[in-house]
């Protein structure tokens, strides 16, 4: 990527963000649009291989051109700009430019499919690519989610209560969190069968362990002084433990949790690879890689990153609905 | 970031109790789990050196949990000798070479990428929602796909291994040395900006070193991460050594047992990742010994 160029060519100035942006910056991000637009048009429509030299050349002038344009219009943007706004159009700024040298160089689909096929692919086959989500997601990765979280808070709340569990139990928990999931998933898998459940164990079992590290340490992050404080005014020890406890703990825990929320995700797709009852999306990848559909690989990768995506974002969610008197300190 | 306590906090009695009674459990609760399987076994009529199910469950050819004994001969068996390339301490040293050559990919990397970030306002508005959403993303999803592009391109053997565990490991260590430049103090900044230091000054003297025992913290995180990167990627590739292949290859031929040895090795070697990199920290940092952040 060009950015590096963007990005050295601001550290002088920084403007004020929030204020409405220069009109210049977007006239330049547009004439670079333009330009990797008709980048794309030049070489649009021919078959593999068969791109004349000139109209090759001529796509490639357009594209140099309209990136530096692009780049520099952005970069006066994103100088103004908060929030998401310059992250889109710096990927959509990509995806035109890919578009444009794959057709360019006439890359075969079946190496790079460029981004409008999988688009197509999207479109073409979001049936089968939704049912395979609803396995993954709903089944594997959410169930196991659920149930690995649950049994690591129940955990932790034995272990600080009974603290021979922490000294003795704790440290096995740190260690088993550096154990790479893939070495587990084929003996899961081989042990509980093909179908979802065994995805969802291996999902529970990644999620597990650093929710009982982060629970535990939550739970003693708690300030000696408070405790004490509770003592003093007499308050039973359970009142205690929620008034107190529990509060300093949910930071660790949603951290926890995010870091659950990615490690889901790629606990259901890695269990696929070793065996699946013919769904979901790391069996669809698996397979159509296989047979070089690559534009459907994509197009199953986009779909598990906006799960991903989502998922992490609505755990989020939660932790400012949930923390949000300690979320402002980040 | 997800920090591990220290193993040895000098809890070594409890641990070593817990280790006993998980082990004492361990036996019935294989018996329990086997014991259908072989008993469907006796009733094929399958011709076993033994007569009850009971003692069918520690001999099973493929059993849900093995025996402490079948472990242990199995573990004999795939371990010498132990440089033949079917065996495995030598695929271990192999993965263990991808995820090491990928974490230093990712550390320049993503040290040269955290620099950007923090020199430039425009550049992290751009590139940063790109970096958490990154991580948010099943990047094993995309390992076979780099596989086949990097195949396609000539770039075969360990390199496209490690190559993967970089992109696997990159973002943790970029996103956390750009935490950790940071994170000086203010006040920090201000005395050096009062000893009239240039920008590059202060980089240098100031927030490199402040840096790095972030680096180490995500390095951390980014080894096992990076190891997961080497493992799918050899399952996805066509390999002739490390331990995904064996794992592909053992599952493929339903030999349960050779999956729980390879599964004890994989673990092994996360461990060690771990540990060599704690212990590397502790020498590089030794003002942050004993401080887990």
């Amino acid at each position: 990527m060009g950015d590096t160029v963007a990005g050295r060519a601001v550290t002088l100035g920084r403007g004020p963000a929030g204020r409405w942006p220069g009109l210049g910056g977007w006239l330049t991000l547009g004439l670079g649009v333009a330009l990797l637009l008709s980048a794309v048009w030049t070489v649009w429509g021919f078959a593999l291989d068969s791109v004349p030299p000139e109209r090759r050349g001529l796509s490639v002038v357009l594209l140099v051109v309209g990136l530096a344009g692009g780049i520099s219009g952005l970069a006066r943007i994103a100088r103004r700009t908060a929030g998401l706004v310059p992250a889109l159009l710096a990927a959509l700024l990509t995806l035109i430019a890919v578009e444009a040298l794959l057709r360019a160089y006439g890359v075969p689909p079946g190496l790079i499919p460029t981004p409008t096929r999988v688009l197509t692919a999207l479109a073409t086959s979001r049936a089968v690519l939704l049912g395979d989500a609803r396995v993954t997601f709903v089944q594997e990765a959410l169930v196991g989610y659920l149930f690995g979280a649950g049994a690591g808070i129940l955990v932790a709340l034995a272990a600080v209560r009974f603290p021979f569990l922490e000294r003795g139990a704790l440290p096995y928990a740190g260690l088993f969190s550096s154990i790479p999931i893939v070495a587990l998933a084929p003996v899961i898998v081989k042990a509980f069968g093909l179908e979802w459940t065994s995805k969802a164990i291996i999902v529970g079992i990644t999620v597990f362990f650093p929710v009982v590290v982060n629970v535990v340490r939550g739970l003693q992050s708690a300030s000696p002084l408070l405790l004490d404080l509770m003592r003093t005014y007499a308050v039973t020890p359970a009142a205690s433990f929620r008034l107190v406890r529990v509060p300093s703990a949910l930071p660790f825990l949603f951290n926890a949790l995010k870091i659950g929320s990615t490690l889901a995700l790629i606990g259901a797709i890695v269990g696929e690879f070793f065996g699946t009852t013919g769904q979901g999306l790391g069996f669809r990848i698996q397979i159509e890689a296989g047979r070089f559909n690559l534009d459907i690989v994509w197009a199953a990768i986009v779909i598990a990153s906006v799960l991903g995506i989502a998922f992490y974002g609505a755990v989020s969610w939660l932790e400012a609905r949930f923390t949000g008197w300690h979320a402002r300190r980040r | 970031m997800r920090a591990r306590p220290s193993p040895m906090a000098g809890s070594l009695g409890p641990m070593l109790l817990v280790a006993l009674l998980a082990a004492l459990l361990y036996w019935p609760l294989m018996l329990a789990v086997n014991v259908g399987a072989a008993q469907r076994t006796l009733d094929s009529g399958a011709v076993l050196d033994c007569q009850t199910a009971l003692s069918c469950a520690t001999r099973l050819r493929n059993p849900v949990l093995p025996a402490p004994a079948q472990l242990g001969n199995s573990l004999r068996a795939m371990s010498v000798p132990p440089l033949a390339p079917t065996s495995m301490p030598y695929n271990t040293l192999v993965t263990a070479g991808e995820t090491l050559v990928g974490l230093l990919i990712a550390v320049v990397l993503g040290v040269g990428l955290a620099v950007a970030l923090v020199a430039s306002r425009a550049f992290e508005r751009v590139t940063l929602p790109w970096l958490i959403a990154s991580q948010t993303v099943p990047v094993i999803a995309l390992a076979p796909m780099l596989a086949v592009v990097l195949g396609q391109y000539g770039v075969q053997g360990w390199l496209p291994k490690a190559l993967i565990a970089a992109y696997i490991a990159f973002f943790p260590v970029a996103v956390g040395v750009a935490a950790g430049l940071r994170s000086p103090d203010p006040m920090q900044e201000d005395l050096l900006t009062t000893y009239r230091a240039s920008g590059w000054q202060t980089f240098w003297t100031l927030r490199l070193p402040a840096s790095v025992p972030f680096l180490f913290t995500s390095l951390k995180v980014g080894a096992t991460a990076a190891l997961i990167g080497s493992i799918v990627a050899e399952i996805s590739t066509i390999s002739f050594s490390g331990l995904g292949k064996m794992l592909a290859e053992n599952s493929r031929a339903s030999d349960t047992l050779a999956l729980w040895v390879i599964m004890l090795y994989g673990a092994g070697l996360g461990i060690a990742l771990v540990a060599v990199l704690g212990m590397v920290e502790r020498w590089v940092t030794p003002w942050q010994a004993g401080q887990s952040r």
